[in-house]
């Protein structure tokens, strides 16, 4: 880990458990890691980002840090004002564009209510837009912010072409690799204090081994989450975006519910800290495309590839 | 944080495109034409023809010293060529364990004489080798071996039984583990024999599989008489030197690898069927962050660690990849599993031999009990 890198990580994990409010983060530059430094930002890659975005899913940081980072850093020769308010990230769109005017719906938008503005992809067009017309306040599994944004006749600026669910993918795989590990962690201490039988849960075979099998998923998911950032940094991901988001799901699948079987009852409760790891992660399934989405991208490269061209074009992109 | 995997991905290797290219130029040449099935957990797949052309090529004992035949290349380049070797289905097991197991571990523990020897051969591809591990009384819990050496004037005189011995009516040598000190309990007393298969009082019988096919072995020895030389590393050694054996063999691509070639069919068959092509998504999507995390296991272990708990989980979830593989696939594909298609032919395959992947080289719940080491429950 770098220096920057590692000095970026101190700081995201003191300041994330303090519930930081949007403002807090904004001066402490997260939202501007992936900013370049010539246009005010940290000019940091997307390793940096995802070890960052690690800490927030660790901490259940109920901020949306990852979407802004994303929302910040793709508009090519924006400025942002730093008016102290989010920029939002949307990736579902329908509406039309024309003459620099935008009038239409963006969809399941994080956070939307409280953006000053909003980047949405239209058909692969990074529209930037301001503050909504009109909000429909929805939430999250998580009870976290998640509306629906309507425009009518809104300014509405290009900033360029990308694909902002597979971004916004990125966020949540990464975010996914410290949540998972973090309800590893309650579950490990948990087996470890809680006496049945006689004995710690941790002495019971059926436990040991129910939890060997949640650490072996958090571990592929660390390493998708970490391969990915790689590939994002070694300048495209078309790949392991889809691959990794899906290898997140299933390990999110099989992983909460051997965090929650191995908790009991206690697990379940409002008051004990698992469930802001589990809750956000069962939601954050369905974010940016679920495994129905991927599973068709992905299966379409291989099949475009061919059987041994899919061995060549992992390989290949592996030998970056 | 409970980190039992905090490995990073490993860093692109130097010259790997031109290495991959002269493999695959290799492959091309000798990758022998035949049944599809063969091309199934290849390295359970006997050929000495191929092993031998591999060896001549430079392919076998590359990290060995040249001294003893061997190539002195870098361990993430022989990690290279083995994935590759597996990933087309080239049938290497004749000479697999020799390189992967046998060799190293004369290298690390073996006399001056017996690397000269065996090595040169191991390394040419004609000198194989099987693992004396198992017996009647010793699966899971190894520390049970009760096949014993008795010191002689010059020498050792062998008598017991080994079990599921993969391979040993191929090999030349067996690398045994025998109890040398009588009346010696568990991990204690062990010691590790290289033993030449045709040293009379040896008995080897086959143990036929659920499918029909000829893989295991039953070894018994009656006062099989070796000399002093066929001892391997300290006498009473044996249990510490057979745990860093294992320890090499849990995270290879072997470990996730198995049932490729029934991928690579159906992804040549799959067309723009909807259904199929999601599920090749969700089976590539295992398969890229397997190889990631074996070869983040191999640059670990190229670096002198030794990573036991990751090779256990590499292994434990390499093991499930390859055996939902094709019950993913059969879940899908309609198909008459008597079909003629090399597609349906490796699926009836894989269906009749995965449930052997979570068993060889350590069972899930070994594996299983490792890693919950590693988590501090045991």
């Amino acid at each position: 880990m770098s220096e920057m890198r590692a000095q970026l990580v101190a700081t995201a994990e003191a300041l994330f458990p303090t519930a930081p409010d949007w403002l807090a983060l904004a001066d402490a530059g997260f939202p501007f890691l992936l900013v370049s430094e010539r246009q005010g930002g940290f000019g940091g890659d997307w390793g940096d980002a995802e070890a960052i975005l690690r800490v927030a899913g660790a901490t259940a940081l109920a901020q949306p840090i990852g979407e802004a980072m994303v929302a910040l850093a793709l508009p090519e020769n924006a400025r942002w004002p730093h008016d102290g308010r989010l920029p939002a990230l949307a990736a579902q769109v329908e509406g039309v564009v024309s003459a620099d005017r935008f009038t239409g719906v963006l969809a399941a938008v994080p956070w939307g209510r409280a953006a000053g503005q909003v980047l949405a992809d239209c058909n692969g067009r990074l529209l930037l837009l301001p503050a909504a017309d009109h909000v429909a306040e929805g939430s999250s599994p998580a009870g976290e912010p998640r509306d629906t944004l309507h425009y009518a006749d809104a300014p509405a600026q290009c900033v360029g072409h990308g694909e902002l669910k597979a971004m916004g993918a990125f966020v949540r795989v990464a975010q996914s690799a410290g949540a998972l590990a973090a309800a590893l962690d309650l579950a490990v201490a948990h087996v470890n204090t809680r006496v049945q039988f006689g004995k710690p849960l941790a002495r019971l075979q059926a436990v040991q081994q129910a939890l060997a099998v949640l650490a072996s998923e958090a571990a592929a998911l660390g390493m998708a989450s970490a391969a990915l950032a790689r590939a994002l940094d070694a300048g495209d991901a078309s790949f392991e975006i889809p691959a990794a988001k899906l290898r997140a799901n299933l390990a999110i699948t099989r992983g909460v519910a051997i965090a929650h079987q191995v908790h009991g009852a206690i697990g379940f409760t409002r008051d004990y800290p698992l469930h802001p790891f589990t809750r956000r992660l069962m939601g954050w399934r369905s974010d940016f495309g679920n495994d129905a989405f991927w599973a068709d991208r992905l299966g379409t490269l291989a099949v475009t590839a061919g059987g041994a061209g899919l061995w060549a074009d992992i390989t290949r992109r592996g030998d970056r | 944080m409970t980190a039992v995997f905090a490995l990073p991905p490993a860093p692109p290797l130097a010259g790997a495109a031109a290495l991959r290219a002269a493999i695959r130029g290799f492959l091309a040449a000798h990758l022998p034409p035949g049944d599809a099935t063969r091309r199934a957990n290849s390295w359970s797949v006997a050929d000495a023809d191929f092993s031998r052309a591999l060896g001549a090529a430079g392919y076998i004992g590359m990290v060995w010293p040249r001294e003893y035949g061997g190539h002195e290349r870098p361990a993430l380049e022989r990690y290279l060529v083995l994935e590759e070797l597996l990933a087309a289905g080239a049938p290497v097991g004749a000479h697999w364990i020799a390189d992967r197991q046998t060799g190293p571990l004369l290298l690390r523990y073996g006399t001056e004489a017996q690397r000269r020897k065996y090595l040169p051969g191991m390394a040419a591809g004609t000198l194989f080798a099987c693992i004396g591990l198992s017996e009647p009384g010793a699966g899971s819990d190894l520390a049970g071996v009760r096949s014993r050496a008795e010191k002689i004037p010059g020498g050792w005189r062998i008598n017991g039984q080994k079990l599921w011995t993969s391979g040993a009516h191929r090999a030349h040598a067996m690398l045994a583990l025998l109890r040398s000190e009588a009346g010696s309990e568990r991990g204690a007393g062990l010691s590790q024999f290289l033993i030449d298969l045709d040293t009379p009082g040896i008995t080897i019988r086959p143990v036929i599989d659920l499918t029909g096919a000829h893989d295991f072995n039953e070894v018994f020895f009656d006062d099989v008489l070796v000399g002093d030389e066929a001892l391997v590393g300290a006498e009473g050694n044996g249990w510490a030197q057979v745990t860093a054996e294992l320890a090499l063999e849990r995270s290879g691509p072997e470990r996730y690898l198995s049932s490729h070639a029934l991928l690579v069919a159906l992804i040549d068959a799959a067309g723009d069927n909807p259904v199929l092509r999601a599920t090749i998504g969700q089976l590539t999507a295992e398969l890229w962050t397997l190889r990631q995390m074996s070869l983040a296991t191999a640059a670990k272990l190229a670096g002198g660690e030794d990573p036991v708990v990751e090779a256990a989980i590499v292994k434990d979830l390499g093991n499930d990849f390859e055996q939902r593989v094709p019950q993913l696939i059969q879940a899908v594909l309609d198909a008459d599993l008597d079909g003629s298609t090399d597609l349906v032919r490796l699926l009836a395959h894989l269906l009749q031999v995965s449930p052997s992947f979570s068993l060889r080289g350590g069972t899930r719940e070994i594996l299983r009990g490792i890693i919950a080491r590693g988590l501090g429950l045991r």
